[in-house]
């Protein structure tokens, strides 16, 4: 055998040792502790939306308890998180919106919360409370409030955009931006037709299909998260689109002239909220997260770098900002009037919703 | 020898080719020393910050770290199974040969969405989490047919006649492999396991389904790559990546022409 | 390297006993070549059973699931259910038909692309061989992702295909038919594929003797029918390889068309994967998938009988 070659074991052993020195390095980052963490340690896994997993969105949670390990895992839609939970996916926390939650409680993925464990729930309006409960039973805590409307180029589109009919309209081909969502795209329908969002019938459905169909033309990409679209907005590409406010926070932030419509058929406002997967072993850990949630830095950051409502009502009277209440629409009453809440699809509706969307996607 | 005398033209082509081919890892590149986070031209300035902060930035290099432990495991676990389904098809005859080589390489032929959606099944069912090790298996599986082919390759251009002598000498079987057939191969098995493991690195239609809550480095990548701010780090790790790698092959290249 | 004549399989006795017949058999070697036939046998046996055949069989079961209501895991009536939605839909089976078109053209185009790269290589590349193989492979190993994203930045309005044009006058205002349709896809795989629709075809432009060249040069023949009738057809299996190694991939490509498809550029694998993760309908997804699986083995059955596998091993 020729010496010069080195011999497979030693450059398998090699190999191994590199794969193990490798894994005790990159092992975690050492998190000085001043002081020993109050009772709490081990980790708590959150199934979360992407952007909610920096740290502004749980500070309080990461200041009580810096030797928790909290971990994430994305999903991408309330669909995505559903289908996770429903098969079975493991962790402790996850963030569902409004329309989805009775689901979780029909097939027994949800653990009822004990809210006299939550020190900061007084803090949060009956009506929000209500929105959380299912049968009378509190399973989901409110936790961020916002609005769907359309977002605009105001430079683009000086005339101003009045109506959701916007997304739709040849004027604006090649520069229109849709949500990547089924149930989205028929609640934006039924609001143009003034159909009842609770009860589609299938004609009206094919009808909102042929629609979407005609639309996909005029539409430049289906935006799946938030920064892709902020990206398309930025850049001048995308000069309307279906949007939530925190993508008119940041982008006006940054001197990019947009402006957040207020359409005629009414904007949408849905809420989100946290609950804990039944027969979690870290149950106490997962109440500790929600009452932090629902704490006050974490719900000022909600608001000031989202420009999301947040369910904490302390929160929510000290915001002062002339921008931030004109984007909740606090100044003008007629805008909460008109504002349409979601409310919570059926089994079937979301199978048909979901099917015609891909078809939509499929079609020729 | 040459069938067209004069090799300019093809020169020309390839020179070309090699061009428009690094014309976008030239755009990462320019981007990575970017002062701007946006990419316009004329450029703003020019600056070393992203490679900085890319040593700074955690998740990112955990991402990393996921990739390089995920890659390893199932490069190695490829490595040596595929070495042995290509003993059992180059040396024995047995009656369900057929069916074990076709498994072996029919994940070439499998749109890798499928593979992915039904090791998500599978997982499912079994109730076991998506993690690095969930990655991990989808991994060896796509990889072993490469393994298989480049192996199975070298054992069959290796005269059987040898283990025949061996054995006629005295030798039992395993040692005939341990000592005569193995490191014959070895080269070819070296080779396999960097292809092994370069299928796995970079891989992302599968991590993406299967991860959990660690990502691998491209499935990480994916996740920020609609922040555009954070995209100059990530892009700085991957011209090091790049480097790195260049750096193996050559050594590699080295190593195989000095024997 | 020469073709060499693929070799029996060795002789090995199968039975234990029949080594004593052979000076120094008295082990009985047939006994250790069974036991070392098992150890090699089982493990791959097992993880390929376990992690590729178990779990295909799984989601053909689960595209008879009529329904996602209730629980994950509970034996339902197998039905057509599903079946019937995906025939009855002829929006998907256009996408897959304009998804494996798309491959078509992709993969010609590669092929077609890198088979004068190959061709330098094989036959100029004298010394520097593995310094052009190695720089022509170099992109392979950036990060995929990051390429296609490059793309998106040289497609887009604002990138540098576009910025170029703008500046050398040809065109006014930004094109926006580079991005976000089919033929971003097809360009940004285009690109991808090239380096690695090379090498089969190189691989087979090598094996091919030299011999041949110089006898057909002392008959008068002329460099192009050299090509033609020499080259050409003896590096065919390889150029098959390249293609069936680039189109089965890229019918089930899904990653390329969500990063610069936009809305009309999605395949098939969009929509599977939408199901699953958007839809949360893994039945209907199972029931795609499937489809696509068959529809794959079917191309791959016909790529068989073209290519011939003992041919690439030798």
């Amino acid at each position: 055998m020729n010496a010069k070659r080195p011999s497979l074991y030693s450059l398998t052993s090699m190999m191994v040792m590199l794969t193990l020195l490798l894994s005790a390095c990159g092992g975690g980052v050492v998190t000085a502790t001043e002081a020993p963490a109050p009772e709490a340690t081990g980790t708590l896994s959150v199934l979360e939306w992407a952007g909610y997993d920096a740290e502004d969105f749980w500070v309080d949670f990461k200041n009580a308890y810096p030797d928790v390990t909290v971990n994430f895992e994305i999903g991408i839609s309330d669909a995505d998180i559903y289908s996770k939970m429903a098969a079975g996916n493991q962790a402790d926390v996850f963030h569902p919106y409004s329309g989805w939650l009775q689901f979780y409680v029909d097939e027994g993925l949800v653990e009822e919360i004990d809210t006299s464990k939550l020190t900061n729930w007084d803090k949060v309006s009956e009506s929000h409370k209500k929105l959380g409960q299912i049968n009378g039973k509190q399973y989901f805590i409110p936790w961020d409030i916002g609005f769907t409307s359309i977002l605009y180029r105001t430079d683009k589109i000086p005339e101003g955009v009045d109506s959701w009919a916007a997304l739709m309209d040849p004027k604006y081909a090649g520069h229109i931006s849709m949500w990547d969502d089924g149930p989205g795209a028929v609640t934006i329908s039924s609001y143009i037709h003034g159909y009842d969002e609770t009860a589609i019938t299938d004609e009206q459905l094919a009808a909102i299909q042929e629609e979407w169909i005609a639309q996909r033309d005029l539409n430049l990409f289906y935006w799946a998260g938030e920064p892709e679209l902020q990206e398309g907005m930025r850049s001048g590409d995308v000069w309307v689109a279906y949007a939530w406010q925190g993508s008119y926070a940041l982008l006006l932030g940054e001197g990019v002239p947009v402006a957040y419509a207020n359409p005629k058929e009414g904007r949408n406002s849905w809420v989100g909220f946290y609950g804990i997967r039944k027969g979690t072993e870290n149950l106490d850990l997962a109440l500790k997260f929600l009452d932090a949630k629902l704490a006050e830095a974490t719900g000022n950051n909600v608001v000031n770098l989202f420009y999301y409502g947040h369910s904490n009502q302390d929160v929510m009277n000290s915001v002062t900002d002339p921008m931030l209440i004109e984007a909740f629409g606090l100044n003008d009453p007629s805008i909460l009037e008109k504002t349409n809440f979601t409310p919570n699809l059926t089994a079937e509706q979301r199978d048909a919703w979901t099917s015609m969307w891909a078809e939509v996607k499929a079609a020729p | 020898m040459t069938t067209f005398r004069n090799s300019f033209p093809l020169k020309a082509y390839y020179f070309g080719l090699i061009g428009l081919l690094y014309l976008p890892i030239a755009i990462l590149f320019l981007f990575s020393i970017n002062a701007n986070t946006f990419l316009s031209f004329p450029l703003q300035g020019l600056t070393l910050d992203w490679y900085e902060k890319l040593f700074a930035s955690d998740a990112l290099l955990r991402s990393a770290r996921n990739s390089l432990v995920v890659a390893l495991g199932s490069s190695l676990t490829a490595t040596l199974m595929g070495t042995m389904v290509g003993l059992l098809m180059m040396r024995y005859q047995f009656r369900s040969k057929g069916l074990l080589v076709a498994m072996a390489v029919l994940p070439l032929i499998v749109p890798y969405i499928v593979l992915a959606v039904a090791l998500l099944l599978l997982f499912s069912v079994l109730n076991i989490d998506r993690s690095l090790l969930t990655v991990g298996v989808a991994h060896t599986v796509v990889a072993l047919p490469y393994v298989l082919l480049i192996v199975g390759s070298r054992l069959a251009g290796f005269d059987a006649n040898l283990e025949e002598a061996a054995m006629d000498l005295g030798a039992s079987y395993p040692t005939t492999l341990r000592r005569i057939v193995i490191p014959m191969i070895a080269p070819a098995m070296i080779s396999a396991w960097l292809t092994a493991f370069t299928v796995s690195f970079d891989e992302f239609a599968l991590a993406l389904f299967l991860a959990g809550t660690q990502p691998t480095f491209p499935v990480y990548l994916y996740g920020q790559l609609r922040f555009a701010n954070r995209l100059p780090i990530m892009i700085a790790l991957a011209v090091l990546m790049m480097i790195g790698t260049l750096t193996l092959v050559l050594i590699a290249e080295r190593v195989r022409r000095a024997e | 390297m020469t073709t060499t004549p693929s070799p029996s399989l060795p002789h090995f006795p199968e039975k234990m006993g029949e080594g004593d017949q052979r000076s120094g058999g008295g082990r009985g070697w047939g006994l250790d070549r069974r036991a070392t036939f098992w150890m090699l046998y089982l493990p791959p046996l097992l993880w390929l059973g376990a992690f590729f055949l178990i779990p295909l069989l799984l989601m053909f079961a689960y595209s008879f699931r009529p329904d996602m209501r209730g629980d994950f895991f509970q034996l339902w009536q197998p039905s057509l259910n599903q079946y019937e939605k995906l025939v009855s839909t002829g929006s998907y089976w256009r996408l897959l038909w304009t998804s494996a078109q798309m491959a078509l053209l992709i993969s010609v185009i590669s092929v077609v692309m890198s088979y004068p790269i190959a061709y330098f290589l094989a036959f100029h590349g004298r010394q520097r061989v593995g310094f052009y193989l190695v720089l022509l492979l170099v992109p392979f190993w950036t990060s995929y992702l990051l390429r296609v994203m490059a793309w998106k930045m040289m497609l887009g309005t604002e990138g540098v295909i576009n910025s170029f044009l703008l500046y050398i006058n040809i065109i006014q205002e930004p094109l926006t038919a580079l991005l976000y349709n089919r033929n971003a896809v097809v360009i940004t795989l285009i690109y991808v594929w090239i380096p690695f629709a090379t090498l089969p075809i190189l691989a087979a432009l090598q094996r091919i003797d030299i011999a041949l060249f110089e006898a057909a040069a002392d008959l008068g023949a002329r460099p192009f029918h050299q090509f033609i009738r020499i080259t050409l057809p003896l590096s065919l299996p390889g150029v098959f390889a390249a293609f069936f190694m680039v189109f089965i991939p890229t019918v089930g490509e899904y990653v390329t068309p969500l990063l610069v498809g936009g809305s009309r550029g999605s395949m098939y694998g969009n929509i599977i994967q939408d199901f699953f993760t958007k839809a949360a309908n893994w039945p209907f997804g199972s029931a795609m998938s499937m489809i696509m699986l068959a529809g794959t083995l079917i191309l791959v059955a016909i790529a068989a009988r073209l290519i011939n596998l003992r041919d690439l091993l030798e």
